[in-house]
């Protein structure tokens, strides 16, 4: 017979087997939590779409993020070896200033008043979208919304 | 991850007592400690998380919003020794939240399952593991919904807070131990009886 000990680590090893943690969950974790100021609420994955032609040259991911008060649309596309370009849609529309983060550092811009935004030359690896309450904008936002952390 | 688990397992150090380490060096202000107390406890808040039927991405989130839950929260676990335990009742709460809004999966679908598993010409050790638990999740599919979200959680967390799994799956605190015995009682008698299971190993 089995003893419970031995039965407890069998059904552990089977569950890492049959449905493992994602390889780099804890790395995307740790990347939110670098960020310096904890005040802003995360944005659910709410839909994913997933890449059009992988590998081809006209790879293409559509993401789309809901917070309280806003969505947003996220295309990550290849442009050129190793480099993504990102185009981002806010809806509903309005001109907030945008933050986007990578390994290799933090780049901003503010979309336009349909709550569009793009951002080129990006590197392959993890980014995060930070959305800032704006003056000026059509949407008054209480605090930052940030996406979750995804692989470009 | 397999070595560091459980108390449970009488193997290493239990990772309520890793996450202890390094929650506590954290704290007294070592950056480095706390990248290490989220890979330990990322894996457990994982599996914890998706025993409530949640699919990838929700379960993704649930663990994303428990990390930051505890950063912006740090001051309300007093004891390092309860920082597992903090973590993984926040993680199931939300789980179980959402489980109940309607936003799940029924992730108990052996297809579904089988179509995780790692290739069959992968290193002879993760093919064996591969078979091991192939087989082992025939009879653990068979098991009523209340065991296989038990059994889970245990076998990540092996020191839940009873009040808030006592809620969750319906039954009576006193009552999470012998729930806990029957079970696994069950899952014995039916790998008893399976000759494939008792011919592959012991």
């Amino acid at each position: 017979m089995t003893d419970d000990v031995t039965l407890m680590r069998s059904v552990h090893d089977m569950w890492e087997a049959l449905d493992p943690v994602p390889v780099d969950l804890a790395d995307r974790v740790l990347f939110t939590l670098a960020l310096e100021d904890m005040e802003f609420e995360l944005m659910r994955l709410s839909e994913s779409l997933a890449p059009i032609g992988a590998r081809g040259p006209e790879t293409a991911a559509t993401m789309t993020f809901a917070a309280e008060s806003l969505t947003v649309m996220v295309t990550v596309s290849d442009a050129g070896p190793s480099q993504r370009r990102i185009d981002g849609w806010i809806a509903p529309g309005a001109a907030l200033r945008v933050e986007l983060r990578t390994a290799r550092g933090v780049q901003e811009t503010v979309a336009d008043a349909d709550g569009r935004f793009a951002f080129a030359a990006l590197p392959a690896g993890l980014m995060q979208l930070m959305i800032h309450p704006t003056a000026g904008a059509a949407l008054p936002l209480h605090r930052p919304v940030a996406t979750p952390p995804v692989q470009l | 991850m397999t070595s560091t688990t459980s108390g449970d397992t009488g193997l290493a150090v239990p990772s309520w007592e890793l996450a202890a380490r390094e929650f506590a060096a954290w704290r007294a202000g070592d950056p480095a400690a706390l990248d290490r107390l989220v890979r330990v406890l990322t894996p457990v808040l994982w599996h914890v998380v998706r025993a409530y039927g949640l699919d990838r991405e929700s379960a993704e989130d649930v663990v994303q919003t428990t990390w930051l839950a505890l950063v912006r929260n740090v001051e309300s676990v007093r004891d390092p020794r309860a920082v597992m335990r903090w973590a993984t009742t926040t993680a199931r709460r939300e789980a179980w939240r959402i489980s109940r809004a309607g936003r799940r999966e029924d992730v108990a679908e052996p297809e579904t399952l089988d179509t995780a598993l790692p290739p069959v010409d992968g290193p002879d050790s993760a093919v064996l593991a591969a078979d091991t638990a192939r087989m082992l999740w025939r009879h653990f599919a068979a098991l009523p919904e209340r065991c296989r979200r038990l059994l889970r959680v245990i076998a990540f967390d092996d020191r839940p807070d009873y009040a808030t799994l006592s809620t969750e799956l319906g039954v009576p605190v006193g009552s999470i131990g012998p729930t806990r015995g029957r079970c696994l009682d069950k899952l014995r008698g039916r790998l008893a009886a399976d000759p494939d299971w008792s011919g592959r190993r012991d």
